[in-house]
Formats: C-alpha cells, sequence, structure tokens
C-alpha cells in the first residue's frame, strides 16, 4: 500500500506537496540566475525591469575571462587524458592483478575522494611551494589528477569486472598477442566505462575549486576561482552570465550521458 | 571481488603475469603517494614540529575559546543540514520511487541538473537569494510579514540553507535506491495483518529503510563537516567553519603549526565517522 501510489490515501497530498516544495527549492536558484543573465538591472532586480544581453558582452569582451576560460578547459583535458590512461592501467591491475594488498591499494586510491579536500588544498599549497608549483599549469594538472582518478578507477574498474574476460582469452587462443587482445577485444568492450571516467575527470578538474583557489597566481586562473575571487568582492550580474554559460554545458553534457546510458540499453 | 577462475590456472603464455599487475598500478601509487600521502602526512608533521616539536599547537586548539565555538559551529551546521535532508530527502525519495512515471522522471532530472550544476553558480544564486535586498526579504517584506529585512547571510543560517540545498541530492539518490529495493509484497502482508497506513510506515517502511538513512546522513554529514565553499560565500567572520579556520590560518596568519593541527583534528573526525560506515553498512553504501 505504501509502494502504490494510487493507494496512498491522504498521504498521497502530503508526498505531492513535498516532492513539490523541494523541486522548486532545487530547480528555482537554477532559472534565477539564468533569468537574471539576461535581466538589465545591475542590482538583481527581479523579475528584472527589462531584458539585455549587456553581461554577456562584458563577459565575451573580457580577455580575462577568456582566458581564464581557456586555462580551466586545457587543464581539465589534460587531467582527462592522463585520468583515463593511468586509471585504466591502475584498473587493470587492481581487478587483474594477484599481488598481497590489492584491497589496500584500492582504498588507497580512493581516498583522495572521500578527505576533506580543503586539507589536501592546503597540504598541496606548502608541498608545491617548495616545488616552485603553485601558478603553474603542470601544477594544477598534479593537483587535479589526483582528484579526477578516484571517479576514473571506479569507473574503469566496474567496467572491467562486468566484462567478460574469456572473451580476451578466446582472442588470444585465435592467434592475438596479448596487448593486441587487450587493445582491440577489452578496450572496445569497456569502452562505456572509459566515457565516464573521461566525463567525471573532465567534471572533477573542470568543477574543482578549493585547491585551485590555493594554487592560482594572478596569470594562472581557472574559471572557478575567477568567479570566487569576484563574488568575495561583489554580486555582478557578469557572474550570473557565466553561470549560465556553465549550466548550459552541464545540462549538454545530461542529455550526452542519458544517451550513453540508452546506447548501453540498447 | 572475486577473480575467474582463468587467473588462478598458471598460463604459459604469461608468465610474468605477477609483476605485470604491479607494473600496472606503479603510475597511480607514484602519484598518489607523492602528490597526496606525502604532502598531507608533511603537513600534519607540522602540526607536531613547529614552531618547537611538542604537542602546544593541540594544547593551544582546544584552550581557546574562538577554535572551540568554530569546531561547535561545524559540528551544529553539519547536524542541522543532515536533519534537514534526511526530512526533505526522505519524502522526495519516496516519490521518486514510486510516482507516474511523468512526474518522477521530471523531478528526477530536477534532482541530477541541480547535483551537475557548478557549485559556484549555486552558492551565486543563493547570495543573490538571501542578501539584505534579496529576492526572499523583499517577498516577506511586500507580504507584511517582516517589517525589517531578516538577517539570513554572512550568518549560521545562510550557510545552513545554502548546505542544505547542495546536499540534498547526496540524499535523495541513495534513499531512492533503497525505497525501491523493498519488495511492495510486504506492504500487501502488513495490510491484510490489518495494519494502518501510519503502522505500515513505522513498523515496515522506516526499518527497512533504517539503514539507507543512516548511511546517507553519515555520509550528508561527513561531508559537511570539511566544507569549504559555501561556508567562505554564506558565512560570517565572526561564525567560521573549520575549514574555513585551517584556510584563513594558512593564508593570512601562517600559522602552518596551528592549521595542521586543525586539519589533523577535521581528518581524524572524518576518518572515524568513515570506519562507522565502513563497519555497519560496508564500502559499497559509501561509493553510491
Amino acid at each position: 500500500m505504501l509502494l502504490d501510489f494510487s493507494r496512498l490515501g491522504p498521504w498521497r497530498l502530503v508526498l505531492v506537496l513535498i516532492a513539490l516544495l523541494v523541486g522548486a527549492y532545487l530547480l528555482l536558484p537554477i532559472l534565477l540566475i539564468v533569468g537574471l543573465s539576461f535581466g538589465s538591472s545591475r542590482w538583481l532586480q527581479f523579475p528584472p525591469p527589462g531584458w539585455t544581453l549587456r553581461w554577456y558582452r562584458e563577459l565575451f569582451d573580457d580577455p580575462a575571462w577568456i582566458a581564464s576560460f581557456l586555462t580551466s578547459f586545457r587543464i581539465a583535458a589534460v587531467v582527462t587524458v592522463l585520468s583515463v590512461v593511468i586509471g585504466l592501467m591502475a584498473s587493470f591491475g587492481l581487478t587483474r592483478g594477484e599481488f598481497r594488498g590489492r584491497e589496500l591499494l584500492r582504498a588507497l586510491f580512493l581516498t583522495p575522494m572521500i578527505l576533506p579536500v580543503v586539507v589536501l588544498a592546503v597540504a598541496l599549497y606548502a608541498f608545491f611551494l617548495r616545488l616552485h608549483l603553485n601558478g603553474t599549469f603542470t601544477g594544477f594538472v598534479l593537483a587535479h589528477l589526483v582528484v579526477a582518478l578516484p571517479f576514473s578507477i571506479i569507473a574503469i574498474s566496474n567496467a572491467l569486472e562486468r566484462f567478460d574476460r574469456d572473451i580476451e582469452t578466446a582472442a588470444i587462443v585465435c592467434g592475438a598477442s596479448p596487448l593486441e587482445a587487450k587493445l582491440r577485444v577489452t578496450l572496445p568492450g569497456i569502452r562505456l566505462g572509459l566515457m565516464s571516467a573521461a566525463l567525471f575527470s573532465f567534471l572533477a578538474s573542470w568543477d574543482e575549486v578549493v585547491i585551485a583557489i590555493f594554487m592560482a597566481s594572478p596569470d594562472l586562473q581557472t574559471l572557478p576561482v575567477r568567479i570566487f575571487s569576484t563574488l568575495r568582492q561583489d554580486l555582478s550580474p557578469v557572474i550570473a552570465a557565466v553561470s549560465t554559460v556553465l549550466i548550459a554545458l552541464t545540462a549538454g553534457l545530461m542529455a550526452l550521458a542519458a544517451l550513453l546510458r540508452k546506447d548501453a540499453r540498447s | 571481488m572475486t577473480l575467474s577462475h582463468a587467473a588462478h590456472v598458471p598460463s604459459p603464455a604469461r608468465p610474468r603475469r605477477l609483476p605485470a599487475g604491479l607494473a600496472a598500478v606503479t603510475p597511480a601509487f607514484a602519484l598518489v603517494a607523492v602528490v597526496f600521502v606525502l604532502p598531507v602526512l608533511a603537513l600534519l608533521l607540522r602540526s607536531v614540529l613547529e614552531p618547537e616539536p611538542g604537542l602546544q599547537n593541540y594544547a593551544a586548539f582546544f584552550a581557546s575559546t574562538t577554535y572551540l565555538k568554530v569546531l561547535g559551529n561545524t559540528f551544529l551546521v553539519a547536524a542541522t543540514v543532515t536533519v534537514a535532508t534526511v526530512l526533505l530527502g526522505f519524502p522526495v525519495a519516496w516519490f521518486l520511487a514510486i510516482a507516474p512515471g511523468f512526474w518522477s522522471r521530471l523531478l528526477f532530472a530536477v534532482v541530477i541538473l541541480s547535483m551537475w550544476t557548478n557549485l559556484l553558480a549555486r552558492t551565486y544564486a543563493w547570495m543573490v537569494l538571501l542578501q539584505r535586498t534579496g529576492l526572499i526579504n523583499r517577498t516577506l517584506m511586500n507580504l507584511g510579514l517582516i517589517s525589517e529585512p531578516l538577517p539570513l547571510i554572512n550568518n549560521l543560517v545562510g550557510v545552513t540553507i545554502g548546505m542544505t540545498y547542495i546536499m540534498l541530492p547526496f540524499m535523495i539518490l541513495p534513499l531512492h535506491a533503497t525505497i525501491r529495493s523493498i519488495d511492495p509484497s510486504v506492504f500487501q502482508a502488513a495490510s491484510l495483518c490489518g495494519a494502518s497506513r501510519w503502522q505500515a510506515f513505522t513498523r515496515v517502511m522506516l526499518p527497512l529503510t533504517a539503514t539507507g538513512i543512516a548511511a546517507g546522513a553519515l555520509m550528508v554529514f561527513v561531508m559537511s563537516l570539511g566544507y569549504f565553499i559555501t561556508p567562505a560565500l554564506l558565512g560570517g567572520t565572526s561564525n567560521m567553519m573549520l575549514a574555513e579556520l585551517i584556510a584563513q590560518l594558512v593564508q593570512s596568519l601562517l600559522d602552518w603549526g596551528l592549521a595542521g593541527a586543525a586539519a589533523l583534528v577535521l581528518l581524524v573526525v572524518t576518518l572515524a565517522i568513515y570506519a562507522v560506515q565502513l563497519r555497519f553498512f560496508g564500502f559499497g553504501q559509501a561509493r553510491s
């Protein structure tokens, strides 16, 4: 009775009401940002007195915003490639290797995901001070790689565990070398795992802000750092425009992920 | 985590399998050891080495009313956010599990969209909404409910509202999976035995979902404890949380010893809660 929507009786009303309220709570702030980004009020009046594209023009005319957008993209792209390659190798080792301490190693690899990121941020800042890596591209890539790798290892390990290894063995029996079998049989077999590893690695780096705040220099700022430091000064509508661009990208990635899932089912 | 049978059969084609497995994990291990373990250990070590060897940083941390207040704020906000996400998240997860297809898919998409939207964009929205002249204060004043704007930002109220917003999906999604996994026939049985809806809820549904609620609550609680961005933007300077304190000790005060001590306190609490999670619910729940 409690799992049958039509037989909930008076409880149904309560459930619908709360679902409606929480849905609004989750959705309205996002719609508000989109609305404000097209609104003409510098003081963020809502509903806006008029409509304008001025904040987008300010955004795209500002070389500093474009530079940090590109910086974020470059870092995330390099992190994605490295995270998938290193994660793929580690996943092979973790799911198929037979050495002692495998589970311990898996736990170690996943730890950066569960520890408070501020601790890692402060620790890396101190460490990179000695190595002169703060404010460098290499520093950003290394730091974001540590954050992205757990996502990659989880996605690829899951795919590898589901993949029927006998298919790879069959390829070897038919004359393929072990490497050839991995490249031409196993990799295509786990491609969905690889794609979600890439997607989550990219997002982990693209959205990462805490470590980046500590590491950024005036010359090298990622997009989140620039948003954060702007927000500390004022609530400029330009931020609404940046946020809307980011929301559109997110919605696009969501659609892509939904397509991937559909592809996986068919 | 069972290996396939083939793995146990010694195969002449690949005599060097053992080292191969190890070689494959080496790059990941090197990265995590050098860019994660080493720096974190070095930071924690500084708490007992700087400015001189000893435990004076910990003594200073636990003797200072300012720092104890920060610790209190942190636990208070994390606990409030956890309770709020359970109370709001449970009915939503329930609705998602049983509502007609279109409505549950729609709400599901909203939950996912909000979770995936950039954290700073979401925090910005709440800064706009909660400010003195923001939409919420203006609406309440226009309705005549208040005559003065409520102080909703630069304090713990703002932090709690913003963090509840950000943590809700992390409660809804696992709970949704838990509720969906319940066999509907247990409720038919309860109903046949004469249970009212309320009895079925308290004696059947709650016990069956208790593990899911506890796992979600622990995860939200532990994530809230170490949160930095939302408290930094929605909170005030007089009511800090632990993560902000660590950042400030490093950035403005350059007190690495005390920052290391505060970091260790945060790590110990976090790991203790994960240990509870691991002990009672296994690692699968923590990951989902």
